[in-house]
């Protein structure tokens, strides 16, 4: 069967639709924070950035965000170090109960969030330990660990042991192995790990909602926000929350990059 | 080296003992609950399943049709418009069909709250940025479906569709072109080729992207919260009711461990099926 232009064009369109479909919500996200009216008119009359001071200005915003900040900084430290060890024993070595092993681990990403939420703020109840940014820490990791496990083994497929023991009949110890040959090789995948537990937990609501108490990290504000009490702050402060996350990946990417420059210029 | 000697259980255990504390140890405490009598807060009395009797009597099975419902339905309408997506950017691979991938990944990262707070404004009446563009453009009055249903399961679309994409894009890249090729010279329909080849062929990516759609809106709450105006209670809405305002704990805890029991249902059969090393190493 021959393909002619109309079903390319045909194609192009269908993935641009789709796009349209994924994009629209969050340019009406952008459009509306631009509005200085307790209400909703939209074309808006004065188009204005007025909320995005009134947002820079507010304590509020400060406090949402340094509190999903200190989660997901927290989040990213024993992701990284919890889905390494993970992958070590997914991928690296053939075991016993290994199979087993993969299986029980990927069960918290087929489990309806919300309700893992709900489970976990009954079992804080009922050991006694108020819910808070620090309880939250551990409802994101539930879900996040199994996920940055998968993506430094990902890597660690793709990655020969041997390696390691041709660097040991070099003279080398075990430390200088893990250091010089073990961790240059998952880097990438470790990386990509820290930068999806940031971005998840960033962004998490469903076990936010259940697991922060009086706590509000910033996807919670903007869902209660959203239903009730509703004023152009909620947009704004939703496209600075998304920015910031936009400008930590990117600014991390560029010191990558940087660093490897460095590194490639060393002789 | 041998099985024996490996450090693999090692390696295992620091994150088998969170798992176990902080995943298995919570579903257990949930389920001890839910065998606990009505309203009581303690986990020292005596063992009944009357929760579960109530749970079906008094209507609890009407939010857990609507959750499978939304959950069913956007697991069709996400795999419909998701397969045409990844044949087109399997087929053209190369660096646009990159950057739409990128595209299409890149919303799973913005919070699902500004995502479906967009999708509200997107559809208000009147003032809404879809009905005042129609009113100030083309002059037209338009209604709006925000808080009903309909408007929820489109969120739950909209929210799902990158989850089924992806798994799903890994399963079409499972297909040799040569194989459809040769389907076609020895005559068969583009139905036949589809039914016949390429379906089995991208199964373990369709699975996978069905699975955890279907789970994941197993317990979506914020779509029908924010787009639907709470015109259904879904399960996770009952159950956080019963938490919350009934202070009905065992209650709540008995409607969980039914999602849990339905989701493990689902889950469980697939996974054991699946080969997570084939997948995994691709």
């Amino acid at each position: 069967m021959t393909r002619g232009p109309h079903t390319s064009a045909l194609q192009a369109l269908w993935i641009v639709l789709i796009l349209g479909f994924l994009y629209i919500p969050i340019v009406s996200v952008v459009l509306a924070s631009m509005a200085n009216t307790r209400y909703m008119r939209f074309p808006h009359k004065v188009w204005s950035l007025d909320a995005y001071r009134d947002a820079i200005a507010s304590f509020t915003t400060w406090q949402i965000h340094s509190i999903s900040f200190w989660i997901a900084l927290f989040v990213v430290i024993l992701a990284v170090v919890l889905g390494t060890l993970g992958a070590v024993a997914f991928a690296r070595y053939d075991w016993r109960g290994r199979g087993v092993f993969q299986r029980l681990l990927v069960l918290p990403i087929f489990f309806p969030q919300p309700v893992l939420g709900l489970a976990l703020l009954l079992s804080l109840n009922a050991v006694g330990l108020a819910p808070s940014w620090k309880t939250a820490i551990f409802a994101h990791l539930v879900w996040i660990v199994p996920i940055v496990t998968l993506v430094i083994s990902i890597r660690f497929f793709g990655y020969d042991p041997a390696q390691e023991e041709a660097a040991r009949d070099l003279g080398a110890n075990r430390w200088q192995v893990i250091r010089e040959v073990t961790l240059p090789a998952l880097w990438p995948g470790i990386f990509s790990g820290a930068l999806f537990a940031f971005l998840l937990s960033w962004s998490n609501l469903p076990l936010s909602i259940y697991t922060s108490g009086p706590d509000t990290p910033l996807p919670v504000w903007l869902f209660s926000r959203t239903a009730t009490n509703y004023s152009p702050l909620v947009p704004s402060v939703a496209v600075i929350g998304t920015l910031i996350s936009a400008l930590l990946v990117l600014s991390l990417a560029l010191i990558l990059l940087a660093a490897k420059r460095v590194r490639a210029r060393r002789p | 080296m041998s099985q024996r000697s490996s450090p693999g259980p090692w390696f295992a255990a620091p994150v088998a003992i969170f798992m176990l504390v902080c995943f298995a140890a919570p579903i257990f405490i949930v389920a001890w609950y839910s065998l606990m009598p009505s309203r009581t807060f303690g986990l020292t009395g005596d063992l009944t399943l009357e929760n579960y009797r109530s749970a079906v009597t008094d209507g609890y099975t009407r939010p857990l049709m609507w959750s499978l419902i939304g959950a069913a339905t956007t697991t069709l309408a996400t795999a419909i418009l998701a397969w045409p997506t990844a044949v087109i950017l399997h087929r053209y691979a190369g660096r646009w069909a990159a950057v739409a991938s990128a595209l299409i990944a890149l919303p799973i990262f913005i919070s699902e709250s500004v995502r479906l707070f967009g999708m509200s404004v997107f559809m208000m009446p009147r003032g809404g940025i879809l009905a005042g563009t129609m009113n100030a453009v083309f002059d037209i009055q338009i209604g709006s479906i925000l808080n009903t249903w309909s408007a929820a399961q489109i969120g739950m679309i909209y929210i799902h569709l990158p989850f089924m994409l992806f798994p799903l894009l890994l399963g079409v890249s499972l297909i040799p072109a040569d194989r459809i090729e040769a389907a076609r010279d020895l005559g068969a329909t583009r139905w036949q080729t589809f039914r016949e080849v390429e379906l089995p062929l991208a199964a373990p990516g369709l699975l996978i992207g069905m699975l955890l759609t279907f789970v994941l809106c197993l317990g979506a709450n914020a779509e029908a919260a924010i787009l639907g105006g709470r015109a259904v209670t879904v399960i996770t809405a009952a159950i956080e009711q019963r938490f919350n305002y009934a202070q009905d704990w065992p209650m709540g805890a008995a409607l969980t461990v039914i999602v849990i029991l339905v989701t493990a249902l689902i889950v469980l059969p697939v996974l054991s099926r699946l080969d997570l090393n084939r997948l995994t190493r691709r």
